[in-house]
């Protein structure tokens, strides 16, 4: 990673290689903790139930007494050719739970993000701005007060205030909506507004509206912490300084200079708390019963359904770590110095 | 993906149901693993499949001797030959004629399948596995002289192959729409019972519609029901309380159910149930293999107590290893150890010349039989603790491992569930006490396995019954297990719903048939 | 010594003294608890029953149990203080396997350079880049089995995650100090490889260590809890954990026992918080250009790239 240096092209086609291993280890360590751990499919569904030569049998079946190393390069062929095989404990393609449950963390995951800007941002500025007074300490507590309660706390409070109202609390849509709304990108939301339903759609926002709050609530405090700590750092930049100098008066130092200044960070930050979005759309998919691939993953985990974890573990790592190229290339295109 | 989709578009309200016609919506916590019946053995699926499918015959609510259903009447010839009579003009949701050609297709297939999410294991008496990795329909096993009958001969006497066909595992599916060698796909299904299925999405939800070509006895009070899957009973309580969905059932907390009990909402309706928990001796280990112990361990347990502090009384005291309501079934344990008694306990080691206290270790497994596994076992030792002559400690295990753990003797007593596969009492006799039982606890006892052997050969009800009396007294004596308690069959529902305390029954069959919504 | 505990008081002033001052306080209150647990509990973690009296089952605050009684006739109260004891035995036994693993590591890693480091890094970026709690959970699942559901099993789930980050950080400072001046002259002496990790950039390296260590701790907790929602936690026979009793907790708040659910959230929300702020409080003080500076324009230090902020290298 120390070598190369300079062109962008460059560093994009490292940083692209570099993703390629990275996924390997991560597919590998997983297939050996799953093998490695007690426990297999079989047992997980059936173990109760049949005799140790009826277990075996299955076992063998499922191609499970086979040596790991087969089992292995068996797995890496179904990952190179993007076909992750069926699930175990339910027989589904596992492309398909991703199509079919990605769109759901996907929205999850979004309205989180805008829950987290419209909060973390105007607070943090606030805070900022208002450096070491009670609001400034009232808005850090409540940032960090935010992310150190458990979500399903979180969720279960909303939850109870919530439900008397008849507000949806568990779900991305109503039954009749799900029943009603064709498959056509796999996005719930999207769905429904292509075909131009719009009662269907109002339905889905409204289910979205507790668990992206929820999820939002937890990140919003990386955010506010962010901006405040970034406008505190481009208060005292050069640039403000000269502005200052120049006579400029103190409020559009602020609103011109410095608030632009600390929000460029928040973009890459965006990407960089995707992995913490993820461990905590799988607290909250589990919370209100959202249909997304957190949920699913939970699920396949207690069923022991290796195949499943795997191609969900794969395609969660996937995910993760195109974000973070994605990151690293614009941070790289906006702050040269990290081409190193 | 499925053509009912039709309706969509704009304009339609979002809110109501689709077209005219009642529907109502079911939560529940059991997902399904197939909607094929060859690749099922848990619950979601078979419930699914017994609304689906017809089978051969079936359990009627509330009773235990199977009744026509696809088939008018199936009587044994002997016990090694079982003849089922079609009813005439049957057809399947798409109107494809279903006929014994059917029946036997269906079964075939399920044998030859073999799937490991499967239930083939239970059509052991027509299977021919010979060859282990590949088994087949046994030869000559089903005979089908004319389009209406089905004539099944077994390998072996087996009085409970009946009771067999009345499970989802025997449910007839279309020769021409399903694969002989493989899983059809979930949405694709298509059967003759009274819903057919209009939409499936894995882990979310499924759509059944009433059937229009079901001709049968099980007409739908209701034309469409959505079935809501939860990972979770908390999210389900939340949902059934706030009326989110009509019905909750399997499987709630009994703190919930216990909440929901003072909820003027909804009403809990309690049925019986067939499930059953009980603690197994391993008798290799030097504490498991001294009857006096196993049997002081009988006298002492309270299982009023345990019902009532692990479960707030959710579930009913077990006094036998077959539960309430199985034809032969008696409380083995009640008569011989009568209320729980120190002194008696005492007296029983004293006898023996144990030296008390005896050191103990109890085994549990913390996820797979619910969050109150642990409050059972926390009990248990507490109660043999109390009595001083027990020095009781509890170890748990994951439930991958657990099974492993019990196998090898790392536990002197430790807890097991069963649900039964089909209500015969059998079921909870042979596949527990015949060599150790699935749990291979070192328990054996050849005046049992005859006893076992007899029963299944015989055609005649009241003499299996009085083998099963034998059995359940021999095992009270012997104490290979300690039964503890049967569940319940509970829903939990809406003022509005109505037919479902009729469909609360051990066969832990959800009827959908029956279920109505006023107004 | 006393000058380098006392260095974050003086460098802060105000408020955000007052925020360390608080952070400390909460968590001094805990480790009490956990050091005292035995003499300030009322009962045992696993007691339900005094003197020959069974505790009832859910009793609302009384007397004899100030917090109430749970599901499991546990005494909430002393579930809470001998929970203190568990979080912080498995934090601060992860956080110091992390540490011990992941220091020598990096510095190893950043000082050696060459192939080792290219694998070392890409291995360690891998394990980082995937979300924590999904890893933790397949390291307990792992370790649940040969452990059981217990206090190290809980512990090793947990350092499993923190290891990437201490040698991201410790690596990327023995890289930028490697080429320092005070290495330089070290090396022109004659100092050997082993002397110079150990005695001229550990001393560097480690001060960061601090801020990561406060940070991931309260990380941990929540961590923790959440492992104990998802039922791969630390069972109630073995120890009290806050996240166990919540999440058993959650239905019973719907039904209007409120005290079930909220003495344990309560606790873990407090922990966290006071962790996390004793971990800004050192950040602001380690960090420099976040210190508010008495004197302004007497020095211009350049500024950080805010991308190393942004990398969560510092921040987390």
């Amino acid at each position: 990673m120390s070598a190369g240096s300079g062109s962008l092209p460059r560093y994009i086609g490292q940083r692209v290689l570099l993703v390629i291993p990275m996924i390997l280890i991560l597919v590998t360590l997983v297939f050996l903790l799953l093998r490695v751990a007690p426990g297999d499919p079989v047992t997980a569904a059936v173990g109760g139930k049949l005799d140790p030569q009826a277990i075996a049998l299955r076992r063998h079946q499922l191609g499970l007494d086979q040596p790991l190393y087969v089992q292995y390069f068996e797995y890496l062929k179904n990952v190179v050719t993007f076909n992750f095989g069926h699930t175990i404990s339910d027989n589904r393609p596992i492309i398909d739970v991703i199509r079919d449950n990605g769109g759901a963390t996907l929205t999850l995951t979004l309205g989180a993000f805008i829950f987290a800007l419209a909060i973390g941002i105007p607070l943090g500025l606030i805070a900022g701005r208002m450096r070491d007074t009670v609001p400034d300490v009232v808005i850090r507590i409540f940032g960090v007060v935010t992310y150190a309660a458990p979500i399903f706390w979180t969720g279960l409070l909303l939850v109870i205030l919530v439900a008397p109202s008849g507000w949806p609390t568990y779900d991305i849509a109503s039954p009749e909506t799900k029943f009603l709304v064709h498959p056509i990108t796999h996005v719930l939301l999207l769905d429904c507004i292509l075909q131009g339903n719009i009662p269907a759609t109002l339905d889905v926002l409204q289910h979205h509206l507790l668990p992206c709050l929820t999820l939002g609530l937890l990140l919003c405090g990386v955010f506010i912490r962010l901006v405040r700590v970034n406008l505190l750092q481009s208060l005292q930049g050069d640039y403000v300084e000269a502005a200052r100098a120049r006579g400029v008066p103190e409020k559009f130092v602020i609103r011109r200079h410095a608030f632009r200044n600390a929000l460029v960070p928040v973009i890459t930050v965006i990407g960089l708390q995707v992995a913490l979005t993820m461990a905590g759309a799988v607290l909250t998919e589990k919370t209100f019963n959202w249909p997304g691939v957190g949920n699913q993953l939970v699920t396949y985990l207690d069923a022991r359904d290796y195949n499943a974890v795997q191609g969900l573990v794969t395609f969660f790592a996937v995910v993760v770590i195109i974000v973070s190229v994605l990151v690293d290339i614009v941070n790289a295109m906006i702050d040269p110095r990290v081409r190193y | 993906m499925v053509a009912t989709l039709a309706a969509c578009g704009g304009g339609g309200s979002g809110g109501g149901a689709t077209g005219s016609g009642s529907s109502f919506i079911l939560g529940t916590t059991e997902t399904v693993t197939a909607m094929d019946p060859a690749g099922s053995y848990d619950f979601g699926s078979w419930n699914m499949q017994y609304n689906i499918f017809q089978q051969l015959v079936n359990i009627p609510p509330g009773g235990t001797t199977p009744q026509g259903d696809a088939a008018k009447s199936c009587s044994y010839q002997d016990p090694k030959t079982l003849t089922c009579h079609l009813q005439p003009g049957l057809t399947f949701s798409n109107g494809d004629k279903l006929t014994s050609s059917d029946v036997k297709f269906s079964l075939e297939r399920n044998i030859a399948i073999n799937d490991p999410n499967g239930s083939a294991v239970l059509l052991g008496s027509i299977t021919d596995s010979s060859n282990p990795d590949n088994p087949t329909l046994a030869a000559g096993a089903i005979e089908t002289p004319d389009p209406t009958t089905v004539v099944f001969h077994l390998n072996r006497p087996d009085t409970t192959f009946i009771k067999v066909l009345t499970t989802a595992t025997a449910s007839i599916v279309d020769e021409q729409v399903f694969p002989a060698d493989k899983l059809l796909p979930d949405n694709k299904v298509i059967g003759s019972g009274p819903y057919e299925l209009s939409q499936y999405k894995a882990g979310e939800q499924a759509v059944l519609t009433a059937n229009t070509k079901y001709q049968g006895a099980h007409k739908p009070k209701t034309d469409r029901i959505f079935v809501q899957y939860f990972n979770d009973p908390a999210p389900l309580k939340q949902a059934v309380a706030s009326g989110q969905v009509d019905i909750a059932w399997r499987t709630l907390s009994p703190t919930d159910l216990n909440s929901l009990e003072s909820d003027s909402n909804v009403n809990v309706i309690r049925g019986k149930g067939s499930e059953f928990r009980y603690w197994v001796f391993d008798l290799k280990t030097q504490v498991g293999k001294q009857l006096a112990i196993r049997q002081a361990v009988a006298q002492l347990i309270d299982r009023q107590a345990i019902a009532q502090k692990a479960y707030d009384g959710t579930v009913q005291p077990s006094y036998s290893i077959v539960p309430p309501g199985f034809a032969g079934q008696k409380d083995s344990f009640k008569t011989k150890y009568g209320s729980p008694s120190v002194a008696k306990a005492k007296a029983l080691l004293d006898k023996a010349h144990i030296q008390t206290p005896i050191t103990i270790k109890l085994g549990y497994t913390p996820t797979h039989y619910g969050p109150n596994a642990v409050d059972e076992a926390n009990e248990l030792a507490r109660e043999l603790n109390n009595s001083g002559l027990f020095k009781a400690s509890v170890g748990d295990a994951e439930w991958e491992q657990y099974q492993t753990l019990y196998k090898q003797g790392a536990y002197d007593l430790f807890i097991l569930g069963w649900y039964p596969d089909f209500l015969d009492a059998d079921n909870y006799l042979t596949p527990f006490l015949r060599d150790g039982g699935f749990y291979a606890n070192g328990y054996n006892n050849p005046k049992v396995n005859s006893l076992l052997d007899q029963e299944l050969g015989s055609t005649d009800p009241q003499q299996r019954e009085q083998i099963f009396g034998q059995i359940q007294d021999i095992v009270a004596q012997d104490v290979p297990l300690v039964p503890s308690w049967n569940g319940q069959n509970v829903a939990v529902a809406g003022k509005d719903m109505t037919g479902i305390a009729q469909t609360l029954d051990p066969t832990y069959i959800f009827r959908f048939w029956m279920i109505g919504k006023k107004g | 010594m006393l000058k380098t505990l006392l260095a974050p008081f003086r460098n802060t002033s105000g408020l955000a003294r007052w925020i360390l001052v608080a952070g400390l306080l909460i968590t001094a209150v805990f480790l009490v608890f956990a050091i005292f647990a035995p003499w300030v509990a009322p009962y045992g973690f696993n007691q339900v029953s005094a003197n020959g009296h069974p505790f009832p089952k859910m009793a609302p605050p009384s007397a004899d149990h100030w917090l109430g009684t749970n599901d499991q006739f546990y005494d909430i109260l002393s579930r809470v203080i001998w929970g203190a004891r568990t979080e912080i035995v498995v934090v601060a036994l992860s956080v110091a396997l992390a540490v011990l693993v992941g220091v020598p590591l990096g510095l190893m890693s950043g000082f050696v350079g060459g192939w080792t480091d290219r694998t070392l890094v890409l291995l360690m970026d891998a394990l980082y880049a995937f979300p924590s709690l999904l890893l933790a959970i397949v390291f307990a699942f792992l370790l649940q089995g040969p452990l059981g559901g217990g206090i190290v099993a809980a512990a090793l789930a947990l350092t499993a995650i923190y290891i990437p980050q201490y040698f991201r950080v410790v690596r990327s400072t023995t890289v930028s100090a490697r080429e320092a001046t005070y290495v330089e002259a070290a090396r022109a002496i004659g100092a050997r490889n082993g002397t110079i990790m150990g005695r001229y950039l550990f001393g560097n390296v480690i001060q960061s260590v601090p801020v990561i260590g406060t940070l991931n701790a309260a990380d941990a907790i929540s961590t923790l809890a959440a492992l104990g929602f998802l039922g791969l936690g630390i069972q109630p026979t073995q120890a009290a954990e806050w996240g166990y009793d919540l999440s058993r907790a959650l239905d019973d708040a719907a039904a209007g026992i409120w005290w079930t659910a909220l003495w344990p959230g309560l606790a873990i929300v407090l922990l966290v918080t006071g962790l996390t702020l004793v971990g800004e409080g050192l950040n602001e003080t380690v960090n420099p250009t976040l210190r508010k500076r008495r004197l302004r324009k007497v020095v211009m230090p350049t500024r950080e790239p805010s991308t190393a902020l942004a990398r969560g290298e510092v921040e987390v």
